[in-house]
């Protein structure tokens, strides 16, 4: 249980890759092996999503101080005469914390990775299914041994 | 036991995703399957969201759970929904399990040497990537870190995965693509099961979709234009305009769509927006810098040396957005006419 419990993520990776395996092995029809495939793909996701992770992080994305906070800031101690009016360039730069707390954002790098991956993820699956279309135009069924009865005739 | 590192919600939809996996794989009829198999991904995207991978999860949303499901709809929609085996295959298939079971048990006998679930210090976390949340800020002034790596500083990286999509788009017109012109043969009646009824017909889903268009790609400019703030970018945001106009084809008629958008004028756009992405950094050349180096830009965009990399991701997500739109809709359109772009889901 100690062995388990901090890991389980990696092995629902390893069921969600051993069905989609099994599927696109075992099953027949081509349809099947496609969303096999797609589930296959999504462990692999997965897999990267959860080493990605952290506990108690928040989303990749810097969070913003108040502007009026950051603005206030820069002149509050000179109190006398009030400085020129700051860049907004130079304050926008400054509303956010530079550099921000490494361990309270998850990782960003894993995820940018997975992200285009889900998008060419889509594509293939477009491929697969094109494919199976025209075998199907050819041979009327999504069934391999049908497929194969229909070759060997 | 001090405090678990785990995440209880998590695990409880770990465990309900293997379910819906394996009951969108072990369903006779293929377009059950399919529904299924979008609610998995849904719940994936929730357990996305729960991990803080929110790009990833609308991404998700977008791509798994909606454009994905709708493909393999359109490719039972055109041929047949029924998944019975002629054989039953028995051998064969607990065969299958005992090879899958073996790569399970070969890749969980790595399992003790993984960092534990959430560890900020483990190796993948503590290594190169604080380089990029520590530095985003100052060199593009974009908040999103997800955005700025995915634009700027893996800019290559993402004009070839926009261009792997294009080339699937290529390759799938290749695949089913009939010219009807020079076609001799008449179009057979392809579609094998009819629906019961023609949902082209319903006044309630047409005025609703009619309605509903619009928003959609408002709300996709701004998915697209506001990437650099919040969770979103070119590829979340040209799924959804994509979707957009696949909701139209859906609701109304291939025909209808098909009236603005020829299939040449697909073909073309799904080119250009690889084409901007290659000439953002193409500019970037003439003006002496690297390939994509959008630092070289500042002369000509507002703002400092940051906001040339601020303007140059902005143009780069342009480009990745109009690619995915139009390759989505045409793999969309192609895959539900059977390739003859002419009637069909």
């Amino acid at each position: 249980m100690e062995e388990i419990v901090p890991k389980f993520n990696y092995i629902v990776v390893v069921i969600l890759m051993m069905t989609g395996l099994w599927s696109m092995l075992a099953q027949s029809n081509l349809i099947k092996k496609c969303i096999g495939m797609a589930i296959f793909q999504t462990g692999i996701i997965l897999f990267f999503i959860s080493i990605g992770a952290k506990n108690n992080a928040s989303i990749p994305i810097v969070a913003k101080e108040p502007l009026g906070q950051v603005l206030g800031q820069a002149h509050a101690p000179e109190g006398s005469q009030p400085p020129a009016k700051p860049e907004l360039a130079a304050a926008k730069a400054k509303v956010y914390p530079d550099p921000p707390d490494v361990n309270k954002l998850t990782n960003p790098l894993t995820q940018i990775l997975m992200l285009t991956a889900i998008v060419v993820g889509v594509a293939t699956l477009g491929v697969g299914l094109a494919l199976a279309q025209k075998v199907y135009q050819q041979h009327n069924s999504f069934d391999e041994d049908e497929i194969l009865e229909n070759q060997t005739k | 036991m001090a405090e678990l590192p785990i995440w209880q919600y998590d695990t409880l939809f770990l465990i309900t995703v293997v379910l819906f996996g394996v009951t969108a794989l072990t369903m006779q009829n293929l377009m059950s399957a399919a529904i299924v198999f979008g609610a998995y991904s849904f719940l994936m995207c929730l357990i996305w969201t729960a991990m803080g991978a929110v790009d990833v999860a609308f991404t998700e949303a977008a791509v798994g759970a909606g454009v994905s499901t709708v493909f393999i709809v359109a490719t039972i929609y055109n041929t047949g929904a029924s998944a019975k085996p002629r054989k039953p295959r028995v051998g064969f298939k607990l065969f299958a399990g005992a090879v899958a079971v073996a790569t399970g048990a070969f890749l969980l006998s790595a399992l003790p040497d993984f960092p534990a679930w959430g560890d900020p210090q483990s190796p993948v976390n503590s290594t190169v990537a604080p380089y990029y949340i520590e530095n985003t800020i100052r060199d593009a002034h974009v908040p999103n870190i997800v955005t700025t790596v995915l634009a700027d500083y893996r800019g290559f990286d993402t004009l070839l995965e926009t261009a792997v999509v294009f080339i699937a788009c290529i390759a799938i017109y290749s695949i089913l693509r009939v010219d009807s012109a020079k076609s001799t043969v008449d179009e057979p009646d392809i579609i094998a099961a009819p629906p019961a009824y023609d949902p082209t017909d319903s006044l309630i889903i047409r005025q609703a979709s009619r309605i509903m268009v619009p928003f959609m790609q408002i709300f996709a400019l701004y998915v697209i234009a506001h990437g650099h703030y919040s969770p979103g970018g070119g590829f979340q945001g040209g799924v959804i305009l994509g979707a957009s106009v696949i909701l139209l084809c859906i609701s109304f008629d291939l025909k209808f769509v098909l009236r603005q958008w020829t299939e040449k004028k697909i073909m073309l756009l799904t080119a250009l927006g690889v084409l901007i992405y290659a000439a953002v950094g193409v500019a970037c050349m003439f003006m002496g810098g690297d390939y994509l180096n959008y630092n070289a830009l500042d002369p000509v965009l507002p703002g400092d040396m940051a906001y040339a990399r601020y303007y140059g991701i902005l143009l780069v997500e342009i480009g990745v957005g109009v690619t995915v739109m139009f390759s989505m809709i045409g793999i969309y359109i192609i895959l539900a006419s059977n390739g003859r772009f002419k009637r069909g889901l």
